[in-house]
């Protein structure tokens, strides 16, 4: 069991009024799941993979990774978590604009201590292949199309090669066609061995998981298991 | 880890050169104007010191106390103390004492065959060559026997000797000096070397007879105005103007009656008044430099905000607190140290100029050099401190949905 969560909650105070974005969410991830999440816009689908992603912590409620409660554990410990075993995608890419391709892709290895600049470069180098970038790595993001983009943010995801890898609606920004290269690319990691936990508005692509948890007002509704 | 973040943060200098730049001269500014200062007041310092010295830091003087009269007014106490007597006395008594001259002057006209020329004359024994190492280029002092038998023997200051034989060789000539309504025929034995105008006044035209021919011939009274003493060395003048001090105390009975003062104390009065200068001006270029630390802090905090998306970013992809505290760090470091040596750079080529102009010797201690940078990067710290532990601190998914 690679992720358990326990009525988790999370409420944004907004001045006086208390937001409820997450009313209290239970589930279990088992390792090479590959889970979609879908739910209307609002409904705690961004607040939940933070959650996940140890990017943010819960108001209420327990979470745990690789049995390890992290609900309530230090900013650092966060980090190094975040850093070792999550890989996160982001719909609007989030790559450093100056750095270029190979730069960004190295950042999470900075970040683990991996030492000389040839192992780092030669890590990089293997990410960008996988997702099929394995020129243009010395162009900087905006000489590259969205959809390389989002491979470059993917490869980035996987250097550190993390058990887990969070997706929140990671093809949202792209055209159906490009949208469909990048689900492949999330299937052959599947296959490798990866965790993933993706977000989607749209239905095709959440056909294409193993589970699909549906949410609204920041209660599940759904979650089913496809045949 | 460390070379990687060093690395981030020069990149983002470098991208921002003009920013960058325009962040640094407040520090720039700062550390010449303290580089500057620093070194013009140490030149101007030892300039003052060395034309004292010159004089000798061993020479002690001794006049009449200073007592306050009716109606609070400062006036110098009875002077009928001082004899030829006793400066043997103070001789014999104090044994740092290498040498004591009497001060005693008048003030005449000295005529030569075809000019005449009012001036001061000195009295003196043999012993004022030696105080004031100033000697005669041509024919010779003031001697012993010159003093004893009170002999109207003159020597004739450099210019003096110019102004009264011009081109011919005075010695042995007659002038005559008209004081008080009445003359007085001296023989020239010499003409001193030429010193220029030091600290003392311009020697070049005084004439030098012995002391005991004022006394005796145009005074006619036995006491001087005081003595100038030479101590065997620097280092004892301390002790022999202790001597001194004792001996009169004893003798004269009242320590209002007469004065010391010694070279060192004023060179030390000096050190004092231009310390305090150079302290007061190199406070007025540490506002500077915290001027420039508050526009670093600035530029830091703008360059926070700015990248509040790469803060989110990096954080998510691992980034611990102390990797972006010590990236934004660096950069103000950086920018602090690197202003800081360009400072030292501009301020260096500011002391040599000013130098030059005040005909000083350019002085740049090591001490000001590393001072200015160890400060520069110290304000580089304390002011990076505050934008970096923001930058920290940001929350990631906060940082990260930053527009
Ligand atoms: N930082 C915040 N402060 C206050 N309220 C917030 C904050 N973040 C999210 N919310 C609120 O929490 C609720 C859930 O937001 P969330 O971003 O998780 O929705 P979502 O399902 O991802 O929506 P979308 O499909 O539009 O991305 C919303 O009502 C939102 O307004
Ligand atoms: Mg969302």
């Amino acid at each position: 069991m690679l992720i358990k969560i326990n009525n988790l909650k999370k409420t944004y105070k907004m001045g006086e009024v208390n937001v409820e974005a997450l009313g209290g969410v239970s589930f279990q991830i088992e390792e090479q799941e590959f889970v979609a999440i879908i739910g209307p816009s609002g409904s705690g689908k961004s607040t939940l993979m933070h959650i996940l992603g140890c990017l943010d912590q819960p108001t209420a409620g327990n979470y745990f990774l690789d049995n390890e409660d992290v609900s309530r554990v230090s900013d650092d410990k966060l980090a190094e978590i975040r850093n070792k075993k999550i890989g996160f995608v982001f719909q609007q890419f989030n790559l450093l604009p100056k750095a270029t391709i190979l730069q960004n892709v190295s950042v999470p290895l900075i970040y683990a201590g991996v030492r000389g600049r040839r192992k780092q470069q030669h890590l990089a180098e293997k990410a960008l292949q996988m997702v099929g970038l394995g020129d243009r790595m010395n162009h900087r993001p905006n000489e590259v199309s969205g959809g390389q983009r989002q491979r470059v943010a993917i490869a980035r995801a996987l250097i550190n090669n993390p058990s887990l890898i969070l997706a929140d609606e990671p093809t949202g920004n792209l055209d159906s066609k490009t949208g469909k290269e990048i689900m492949k690319i999330f299937h052959q990691l599947n296959k490798e061995g990866h965790t993933i936990i993706m977000v989607t508005h749209n239905q095709e692509i959440a056909n294409q998981a193993q589970r699909v948890i549906q949410i609204r007002d920041g209660l599940i509704q759904r979650d089913e298991v496809i045949a | 880890m460390i070379l990687e973040i060093l690395r981030m943060s020069l990149d983002s200098l470098t991208a921002n050169k003009l920013r960058s730049f325009l962040s640094m001269l407040g520090i720039i500014i700062g550390v010449g104007a303290v580089i500057a200062i620093v070194s013009v007041g140490s030149g101007a310092q030892s300039q003052v010191t060395s034309q004292i010295s010159q004089l000798g830091s061993n020479i002690i003087n001794i006049g009449p106390g200073i007592s306050r009269g009716r109606s609070g007014r400062i006036s110098f106490s009875a002077t009928d103390v001082f004899t030829m007597e006793l400066a043997e006395q103070l001789m014999r008594n104090c044994p740092s004492l290498k040498n004591i001259i009497p001060s005693v002057q008048a003030s005449g006209l000295l005529i030569a065959s075809n000019t005449n020329y009012q001036t001061s004359i000195i009295g003196v024994t043999p012993s004022y060559q030696e105080i004031y190492e100033y000697y005669p280029a041509v024919g010779q002092f003031v001697t012993t026997d010159h003093e004893e038998n009170a002999s109207n023997v003159i020597v004739l200051g450099a210019g003096l000797a110019e102004e009264l034989f011009p081109g011919e060789n005075p010695l042995g000539a007659k002038v005559k000096l008209f004081i008080r309504n009445r003359n007085l025929l001296f023989t020239v034995i010499g003409v001193m070397e030429e010193k220029g105008t030091g600290a003392m006044g311009n020697l070049e035209n005084q004439a030098f007879i012995p002391a005991s021919v004022i006394l005796k011939k145009i005074n006619n009274r036995k006491y001087v105005n005081g003595y100038t003493a030479q101590a065997l060395s620097s280092e004892t003048a301390k002790t022999a103007v202790g001597e001194i001090e004792y001996f009169l105390t004893r003798y004269l009975t009242d320590t209002n009656k007469f004065r010391i003062t010694s070279q060192e104390q004023i060179l030390e009065t000096i050190n004092q008044v231009t310390g305090t200068l150079s302290l007061m001006l190199g406070g007025i270029a540490g506002i500077s430099l915290l001027v420039g630390g508050i526009g670093i802090m600035n530029i830091m905090l703008v360059s926070v905000t700015e990248r509040t998306r790469e803060i989110g970013i990096r954080k998510a992809l691992g980034a611990k607190r102390k990797h972006i505290l010590s990236q934004f760090l660096i950069e103000s470091l950086a920018m602090s140290g690197f202003g800081g040596l360009i400072g030292i750079g501009l301020g260096w080529v500011g002391a040599v100029g000013v130098a030059k102009i005040g005909g000083w010797p350019l002085v740049v201690t090591h001490t000001s050099v590393v001072v200015a940078f160890s400060f520069s990067l110290l304000v580089g710290l304390f002011f990076g401190i505050y934008p970096a532990r923001k930058a920290a601190r940001l929350d990631p998914v906060i940082a990260l949905s930053y527009e």
